[in-house]
């Protein structure tokens, strides 16, 4: 069985967390899939729609749906944000342009969130991971009730060999970033960072688990502000580490043995 | 740093240290006490969800038609109905009912002083539709006393401040406050002791109760089918204000409505639980005339104001699902940015109050007072969707903010009419500017490899050595977290470099299937066995009690309570509404019969048409020989139900025909109680603190 999907990095990924790309390419490959990545992708628009500014939304959009239409392959995005732009924003924003309304559907259709492609298009809970030591799960808030996707990163998760997933205290709260707002209201972003950075703090775990690189880099942000270590990491990262005590190192991932 | 008052509200908020311990105690208890009441419904949340969504929603498409429906039958029962097309026009028509118009400039003190020579008294209770038309100011105006006899309105008003939240309106004060309050306008000793406090207010106000010239509420629902007004209340100040006065005034905004008696009881296994995690609130109260002609109590007049004021033209337009709200608040406490901030930060760019702050009010505050200085409360969310998700009747919150962004909000109420040079509404020129030029670059990925270039290149400027670039406070984002510099090598740089083999062969031997992974299921909660056995549980659970008797063993039963607490003389109902005998053989060992209407008097003895076995809830109708003071003035109050008469739930004690006509009937569930002081429950408010059941067999 060969798959080919084609991969919509983010924006944010491409540019400021190419590590989680990475780690998304080769737990796909790990399981089958073959990965492409279309060059001429750029961001998906969602600022500007979440700002309110429509018309650049839509030519982000028009931009994006023109480059993953010119194959069928379905369109994996790792992060729950992305995805639900993609699931639910287009169509606002194509509702009153029937042409490009049934082109964003389209789009739409075929368009997964990384763990959701895993675990329910595929089937698979467990990608052969090991990592043996305690961490934390941050739902970020369009992954969990923007797309409804929870039981498949746990489930993934608690496949991870080695692994004490522990329960993060408040967990579903939204951790203040919202794109724009962390800017726009800096304040309130800074109370909503020091609720998750202490709830954080009380669990323990040294590492905490999100699907959006937007929480991961608002979230460990702070903590570096905290002058406490950022250690938020994207799930593929957790998935593609295979070897004892050595997370994170691309290069060792084909050699763990279980 | 901004002129703008919202930041600097939002500023004041954040650094004071006694309403943020106010709303983390808010949010923590509302929140959870939430979660655990919905797990006490009928059907599956979803299910009762999307069903009152689809009442909400058709009623909000036909409400012309209900509208219709709903006066006639409320004006042929009785009501005077007024419509109000805006806040001065409402405001007029309760100062014409107290006779008191400015422009008549009447001399006549008979007019204005209805009782005597002090101003006229108006009791109320609370409307979130009387902050919105800023009613008391008005009354003030015109030399009229309004009292506010919520708990938690009465303490705001004696502090001159306005609510902070549209159902718990002194959220945002600790103990500490209202004892400081309640010492420095009642004269009471220093006190931080919540019952004390409470029982302060309640002697305060009892007073206003009984010298009311008029008791003024609001409306939760109207009910189409019969004109019924329908008013949720805990404390037992809304029955007091809606009965004992010789005039009542109901205000309701226009979309309130729901067709039918079992679409209300949908949204009743809804509404308290929502609000204030309870499975139903102490008094619901189903109104539907003035005081009937061989009735000995209730308003003479009942008034009721239906006021538009820039809601039928939301009606169509995207903000068109704020209309199917039904104020239960459950949005404001699951926002985390309300958590932070607390109702009176909402405000509009020249600083306007808004009544209706949270989720719910940052979209309903720019649709009814118009987005130009109310559109900058939609920019304060993350889009976290808690809002959405806290809804009992699933209205798209984050949705409507970012319309209102979009300045999408037409006035016109055509449609998705586009008008593009309104985007970004709240947000600075720099702001959309950034976006426009960011928005530029991303269409073209040549520009926007270009600037990633730029971004890293401008990275190790910054921050040469460390990863995190420490922006500083003034760029938003520095004012608390440092920025990830961006990558020396793009991922889509390195894809290009990485290998794409097909198939890793090993891994694919540990990979397993969903299936084996189990989600977890809830256990459905186990009935009672029997309805008698779950109306007793319930009841007893809501600090009722509970005396299972014969008819032979009814009296004895009566006797021994009133006994126990050294009580002679009683009010209550008609003999012929009670069981055969039994005043007559009450008065026999003694106890002395009274008028209705005498405050002094402990304890009051009523029937009951029926009871909801699951919520604990009595159904008590008033008529003739049937004053509705008895199970309302006394502290004690004792209630004869038969065993028959319950019923499995609200929908089926709905059903109850006496309900649908009678002029006025009290569902209560529980003595009277309040948790407007830190959401810090306590019994016997301004209704009975105490409830016997007696059920008979």
């Amino acid at each position: 069985m060969s798959t080919t999907i084609q991969l919509f990095a983010t924006c944010l990924i491409d540019t400021l967390h190419p590590a989680a790309g990475e780690a998304v390419v080769k737990v796909l490959q790990r399981v089958g899939v073959e990965v492409e990545f279309p060059q001429a992708q750029t961001c998906c628009g969602q600022p500007a729609f979440n700002a309110g500014m429509h018309a650049e939304a839509r030519k982000m959009a028009q931009h994006t749906i023109t480059t993953f239409e010119a194959d069928p392959a379905p369109v994996v995005v790792p992060s729950g944000s992305c995805t639900a732009m993609l699931r639910h924003g287009y169509p606002e924003l194509f509702a009153d342009d029937p042409t490009w309304l049934s082109r964003a559907q389209a789009l739409a259709a075929r368009t997964f969130e990384f763990t959701e492609y895993l675990v329910d298009e595929m089937g698979i809970v467990d990608v052969g991971a090991y990592f043996p030591h305690k961490i934390t799960y941050h739902p970020s808030c369009h992954l969990l009730r923007g797309i409804g996707v929870d039981r498949q990163p746990r489930a993934l998760l608690a496949h991870v060999r080695g692994a004490e997933l522990v329960e993060l205290p408040a967990a579903e709260e939204c951790c203040g970033f919202g794109g724009v707002f962390s800017v726009e209201h800096p304040e309130i972003s800074a109370e909503m960072l020091k609720r998750k950075t202490s709830n954080i703090e009380s669990t323990d775990a040294p590492v905490i688990v999100t699907c959006d690189t937007g929480c991961l880099l608002h979230i460990n942000g702070g903590l570096h502000r905290q002058e406490k270590r950022p250690r938020v990491v994207h799930i593929a990262e957790i998935l593609n580490t295979t070897l004892l005590q050595k997370p994170f190192t691309a290069e060792n991932a084909e050699s763990a043995e279980f | 740093m901004s002129q703008n008052p919202f930041h600097a509200h939002i500023h004041k908020a954040i650094a004071n240290p006694v309403l943020q311990a106010a709303l983390d105690a808010n949010a923590d208890r509302r929140v959870q006490a939430r979660k655990t009441a919905f797990t006490t419904l009928e059907e599956p949340l979803e299910v009762l969800r999307q069903r009152a969504h689809s009442v909400r929603a058709e009623t909000i498409a036909q409400l012309d038609h209900y509208l219709e429906q709903f006066i006639a039958n409320a004006q042929a029962n009785g009501m005077i109905v007024h419509r109000a097309a805006n806040a001065e026009e409402a405001v007029n028509i309760v100062l014409k009912i107290a006779g008191n118009l400015p422009q008549r400039n009447t001399k006549d003190e008979s007019v204005v002083h209805l009782r005597g020579s002090r101003p006229l008294l108006i009791a109320k209770s609370k409307t979130m539709v009387s902050e919105e038309i800023n009613l008391n100011a008005a009354l003030e105006a015109a030399g009229l006393t309004p009292v506010e006899t919520d708990l938690g309105e009465y303490i705001v008003q004696l502090r001159g401040e306005k609510p902070s939240h549209i159902i718990t309106p002194a959220v945002h004060l600790r103990r500490e406050e209202v004892g400081e309050t309640f010492h420095e306008k009642l004269g009471i000793p220093l006190t931080t002791d919540i019952p004390t406090l409470t029982d302060a207010a309640r002697a305060a106000l009892r007073q206003t109760f009984l010298e009311a010239d008029i008791g003024l509420s609001g409306v939760n629902f109207g009910v189409a089918e019969s004109g019924a007004l329908c008013i949720v209340t805990n404390e037992g100040n809304g029955r007091m204000v809606t009965t004992l006065p010789p005039v009542h005034i109901a205000l309701m905004g226009m979309e309130r409505l729901v067709p039918t008696f079992d679409d209300l009881a949908l949204m009743l296994s809804l509404l308290p639980r929502s609000a204030t995690g309870q499975k139903i609130s102490v008094y619901t109260q189903i109104i539907h005339a003035p005081r009937g002609a061989n009735e000995s109590d209730g308003p003479a007049e009942r008034h009721l104001i239906i006021l538009d004021n820039g809601r039928a033209k939301l009606r169509g337009t995207p903000l068109n699902d704020a209309l199917l709200c039904i104020r239960c608040g459950a949005c404001l406490n699951a926002c985390p940015i309300f958590r932070e901030i607390g109702g009176h930060a909402y405000v509009g760019a020249l600083g306007e109050h808004t009544p209706y702050p949270g989720p719910i009010g940052s979209v309903i505050s720019p649709g009814l007072f118009g987005s130009a200085n109310f559109g900058q409360l939609a920019q304060a969310s993350t889009l976290c969707g808690a809002c959405k998700e806290a809804c009992p009747v699933d209205i798209d919150l984050p949705g409507m903010l970012l319309r209102i962004r979009a300045g999408l909000d037409g006035k016109t109420g055509d449609g998705r009419r586009r008008k593009e040079n309104t985007s970004g509404v709240g947000l600075p020129f720099s702001v959309k500017l950034g976006l426009k030029a960011f928005t530029w670059a991303a269409v073209s990925p040549g520009r926007f490899r270009l600037a990633q270039k730029l971004a890293a290149t401008f990275g190790r400027i910054l921050s040469p050595r460390a990863e995190q670039i420490k922006l500083p406070a003034f760029t938003g984002w520095g004012f608390s977290k440092d920025m990830v510099r961006p990558a020396a090598q793009t991922f889509r740089k390195r894809f290009k470099k990485m290998d794409n083999p097909s198939i890793g062969e090993k891994a694919q031997e540990h990979v397993g299937t969903l299936a084996g992974w189990q989600v977890k299921k809830t256990t459905p909660r186990q009935q009672d066995s029997t309805l008698v056995n779950q109306f007793e549980s319930e009841l007893i659970s809501l600090s009722g009690n509970f005396t299972p008797c014969t008819t032979e063993t009814l009296s004895d039963a009566i006797l021994t309570l009133l006994n126990e607490r050294g009580i002679d003389e009683i009010m209550s109902w008609n003999e012929a509404h009670l069981p055969a005998g039994l005043l007559d053989s009450l008065q026999r060992a003694g106890i002395r019969i009274g008028q209705a209407d005498q405050p002094h008097i402990r304890a009051g003895l009523t029937g009951a048409l029926g009871a909801a076995a699951n919520t604990g809830t009595l159904a008590i109708s008033s008529g003739t020989g049937r004053p509705q003071s008895v199970s309302l003035l006394p502290q004690i109050h004792i209630a004869v139900l038969n065993k028959s008469d319950i019923k499995k739930n609200l929908r089926e004690l709905l059903q109850f025909p006496e309900i649908r006509k009678a002029t006025s009937t009290a569902l209560i569930s529980g003595p009277s109680r309040t948790a407007d002081i830190e959401m810090t429950l306590t019994i016997g408010v301004h209704g009975p603190g105490e409830l016997h059941v007696l059920v008979t067999q």
